[in-house]
């Protein structure tokens, strides 16, 4: 979807994405030449079909926080991600840079899976030392 | 005034470039796996998972690298099938490693995350109306597990496909040209008639259809040795595709896949030999194209 300034006969750049309000998004957009703003208002269903294509919806994706696709039927991962934290156990950068390259709804899982196996196996911080470990233990 | 493809890019999420970046990690993620299969039927209850399985041990037993993708998100069942039910998730340098079976055969199925007890939900802001965004949404999600896992080196990744015979020319386009199909079908001119339309479906899609398997053809009577008949045979349906073999059921292969333990290897069955003569000639098909 392109939004045309038709004073100018130029295309308009978006300039914001307002935060969620039940759904809706209030997506803003500016014309380079007159600077005439114009925003589009979705509404939930609109903004659950772009959503439902994987992508993120503002400029250069940055507005739209990652998380599970379906944490509301798995306890415990809403919100959770890769950078984020609900657990106690310290994570490495390198450590954390692995865990965001698995698809999203894998982390929590993931997450949960490998400090368990770092606590039973007496580790503080999980490090690419502790994955490898896990790696091996579970001969994969 | 400017039409719409008068205007470079899109309205500033730039949407089309994100799918296709996932596109690109997707392709590199699938890098070093040699042959794609998909296992589809249109027909549901037809054994495509259980067959799925079966191949992958008949093509592991024979030296080769597999891996399964079950990409029936909702009616997953290679985790269980696998023995993987609370397989161990570990994120590798290129993804998440692959789980395995015992005899290194990948396994990635929605089971190994949601369990069984539990429907497949999506968290949506939009309230109700989900059949207009589910099967976009679906394949977003098997984008996300194509470009996710560490697939690694394979000879063969078999991906095996929910029901619906619309949607297998779907799976088609999504998993690209260079995928082989395999349909599968029992003896009954339900059952062929169903298939009849995938094959139709199929028609406009690129993909090679190899033929298809006739499963359930007959039961392996353990008692007397001998393969008695499960249906009112009738082949009145000429599907028009290659034969590739006939699979007898087995009683006792469906309750050890219950429990999670595979084809054993050579059991020395009438079921194993019949899989593994489609699985050669699935193999000597795809290697000699």
């Amino acid at each position: 979807m392109k939004f045309l300034c038709v004073l100018c006969d130029q295309p308009m750049k978006l300039v914001e994405v307002a935060p969620p309000d039940r759904g809706a998004l209030s997506v803003v957009y500016e014309c380079p030449e007159c600077a005439h703003r114009i925003a589009m208002l979705t509404n939930p269903l609109e903004t659950q079909m772009v959503q439902s294509l994987g992508v993120q919806i503002g400029p250069g994706g940055e507005k739209t926080e990652s998380k599970c696709p379906f944490s509301a039927m798995l306890p415990g991962t809403s919100g959770e991600t890769a950078s984020g934290g609900q657990s106690e156990m310290q994570w490495s950068g390198q450590a954390l840079e692995r865990l965001g390259r698995v698809p999203e709804f894998v982390r929590p899982m993931a997450r949960a899976g490998i400090e368990r196996f770092a606590r039973e196996n007496g580790f503080r911080e999980v490090d690419e030392q502790v994955l490898d470990r896990a790696k091996s233990f579970f001969g994969m | 005034m400017k039409g719409y493809f008068d205007i470079a890019g899109d309205g500033g999420s730039n949407v089309e470039a994100q799918v296709l970046a996932k596109r690109s990690r997707i392709a590199a993620s699938l890098g070093a796996v040699r042959r794609m299969l998909a296992i589809g039927s249109g027909k549901g209850g037809v054994g495509k998972s259980t067959l799925t399985m079966q191949l992958a041990c008949a093509l592991r037993a024979g030296g080769a690298r597999v891996a399964i993708l079950d990409a029936d998100l909702n009616g997953p069942s290679q985790a269980r099938m696998a023995g993987l039910g609370v397989a161990s998730l570990v994120p590798g340098e290129d993804g998440l490693l692959l789980p395995r079976t015992a005899s290194g055969i990948g396994v990635v199925s929605m089971g190994l995350v949601v369990p069984e007890s539990q429907a497949l939900d999506f968290d949506s802001v939009a309230d109700g109306d989900a059949y207009v965004w589910r099967a976009t949404r679906e394949f977003a999600l098997l984008g996300d597990l194509l470009a996710g896992i560490a697939w690694g080196a394979l000879d063969y990744l078999l991906v095996d496909l929910p029901p619906g015979a619309e949607r297998i020319p779907q799976y088609a386009e999504f998993l690209g040209p260079a995928t082989a199909i395999v349909l599968v079908t029992i003896p009954s001119d339900l059952s062929r008639g169903v298939v009849s339309r995938s094959i139709a479906a199929l028609a406009k899609a690129p993909n090679r259809v190899i033929g298809y398997v006739e499963n359930m053809k007959g039961y392996h009577c353990r008692d007397c040795g001998s393969i008695r008949p499960l249906f009112a045979e009738s082949n009145s349906i000429d599907l028009g595709i290659p034969c590739i073999g006939t699979v007898p059921f087995d009683p006792d292969l469906a309750a050890a896949c219950d429990r999670g333990e595979p084809l054993p290897a050579d059991d020395g069955g009438p079921t194993w030999r019949a899989v593994g003569d489609v699985a050669r000639r699935i193999r000597h098909t795809l290697e000699a194209s």
